[in-house]
C-alpha cells in the first residue's frame, strides 16, 4: 500500500547504525503526507552497495511542536516509504 | 545513535556567519575534488549514497576538524581503497 | 599547520591521485579540466532568477512551475539534467500567509546543476542545526523579519528532490521588464533567507 496526501504517518523509531536519510529529529514523530514525491531505491541500502528496487518517497509535514516541543513553524522532510508507518 | 553529520535541531551552535562575495571555490583543488567525485560516480566506481556514507564514517575528530571539501577528498580516498582501486599507501604523493 | 600550508598539501595529494587514476584508466586525459569548465558554465543563481522573473510575469508558467518544475524549466531554456542524475525540482511559493526556507540538515543537498555551488553558510552546522528548530531567529539574523501570523515552512532536502523558493514579487515593480525583475532576485531569496 502507498500513503496518500493527507494521510497521518509516523516516522520509524529504529536508530540504524549505518547511513540513513531519516534525520534524528524526525524519528518517531507524527506528520502528514503532503504529496508523493517520486520513487527511489532506499538510500540506506544503496549506501551499502545494494541494488534494490525503487519505493515511493513522500513529502511529510511535521509540526515544530511535535519535533522539538516548541515552535509555531513546520518542517517538511522527504522520506522513503520504509521510513514511515501508519499512525497507530 | 545518529551520526556526526545529523545536526538538525542540535543545540549550541552559534549565529550563522555569511562570507561576503564568496567565490564559487576558495581553492582550485576544491573544484578538482568535485570534478573527480563526479567522474568516479559516473564510472560506477561508487554511488552517491556510498560517498555520503564514507564521509559519515570518517573518525569523528577528523570529520569535525576537516573543511567541507577535505571531507569529500577523504571519503573518495576511503572508497578507492575499499573498492580495491588503490592500495592505502598509494594515496599519498 | 596554517591554512595555506594545508591547502598546498591537499592540492598536491589531489594532483597525485588524479595522475594515479589516469594511469589506471579511470580518468581520461583532460577530463577533470573539462568537467570543471562545464560545471563553471552550468549552474548559476542567475538561472533561478530567470525562473522567478518568468513566474512573476506569466501566471500560466507560474502554475506549471509549481505543478511540475522539471517540465516547466525548458520554457525558460533550463533543465535539471546537468548533474549526475536528473533530480526532481520542487518550487515552493512564498505568500502573505506562508514563507518557505530550505536546508539540508544531513549534508548540504542543493540544486547545484541549476544554481551552482551552495554558499558556505548553507553548508554550516550553525545553519543546518538551527533553521529547523528556530527558523524565525535564523531569518532575523539574515535581516528577515516576518509578521507573527506568517507561517514558516522549512524544507529539509533529505532525499532526491531539490528545492527552489519562489519569492514574492516586490511592490512597485509593475513597470519593470522581465530582465530587470530577474536582477532583483538574490541567491538568498531562492533559499528563503531573504525576501527576494
Amino acid at each position: 500500500m502507498t500513503f496518500a496526501p493527507g494521510d497521518t504517518v509516523r516516522a520509524r523509531t529504529v536508530d540504524v547504525a549505518g547511513h540513513t536519510r531519516l534525520p534524528g529529529y524526525a524519528r518517531g514523530a507524527r506528520g502528514v503526507v503532503v504529496e508523493v514525491a517520486g520513487a527511489h531505491p532506499l538510500a540506506d541500502d544503496r549506501a551499502r552497495g545494494l541494488d534494490v528496487p525503487a519505493q515511493p518517497v513522500y513529502h511529510v509535514r511535521f509540526a515544530a511542536r511535535e519535533l522539538f516541543g516548541e515552535g509555531d513553524h513546520s518542517v517538511v522532510v522527504e522520506l522513503w516509504h520504509d521510513h514511515l508507518e501508519g499512525p497507530a | 545513535m545518529s551520526r556526526v553529520n545529523d545536526v538538525g535541531g542540535a543545540i549550541g551552535f552559534p549565529a550563522v556567519v555569511e562570507e561576503p562575495d564568496e567565490p564559487r571555490f576558495h581553492h582550485d583543488w576544491e573544484a578538482h575534488v568535485v570534478a573527480l567525485n563526479g567522474a568516479l560516480i559516473r564510472r560506477g566506481v561508487y554511488n552517491l549514497d556510498e560517498f555520503r556514507d564514507a564521509q559519515e564514517r570518517l573518525p569523528v575528530e577528523q570529520f569535525r576538524s576537516s573543511g567541507y571539501y577535505e571531507r569529500w577528498f577523504a571519503a573518495i580516498g576511503t572508497l578507492l581503497v575499499e573498492k580495491g582501486v588503490c592500495a592505502p599507501g598509494e594515496l599519498a604523493p | 599547520m596554517s591554512a595555506d600550508h594545508a591547502s598546498s598539501t591537499i592540492s598536491a595529494e589531489v594532483r597525485h591521485l588524479e595522475a594515479l587514476l589516469e594511469a589506471r584508466g579511470l580518468l581520461d586525459p583532460g577530463e577533470i579540466d573539462t568537467r570543471i569548465d562545464e560545471f563553471a558554465a552550468g549552474g548559476t543563481p542567475a538561472n533561478g532568477a530567470r525562473v522567478v522573473a518568468r513566474a512573476w510575469t506569466d501566471d500560466g508558467f507560474r502554475a506549471r512551475l509549481l505543478a511540475d518544475a522539471n517540465a516547466a524549466l525548458p520554457e525558460v531554456g533550463l533543465s535539471m539534467a546537468g548533474g549526475l542524475q536528473e533530480q526532481r525540482l520542487k518550487v515552493v511559493a512564498n505568500s502573505a500567509d506562508e514563507h518557505h526556507v530550505l536546508v539540508c540538515t544531513l549534508c548540504s543537498c542543493y540544486p547545484i546543476a541549476l544554481l551552482g555551488p551552495s554558499p558556505s553558510w548553507y553548508k554550516s552546522e550553525a545553519y543546518r542545526s538551527r533553521v529547523v528548530r528556530d527558523p524565525r531567529s535564523v531569518l532575523a539574523e539574515f535581516g528577515v523579519e516576518l509578521p507573527a501570523d506568517t507561517r514558516i515552512s522549512v524544507w529539509d532536502a533529505s532525499a532526491e528532490s531539490r528545492y527552489l523558493v519562489l519569492p514574492r514579487r516586490p511592490e512597485g515593480t509593475a513597470d519593470l521588464t522581465e530582465e530587470a525583475l530577474a536582477g532583483l532576485v538574490t541567491r538568498k531569496g531562492l533559499i528563503g533567507t531573504a525576501l527576494v
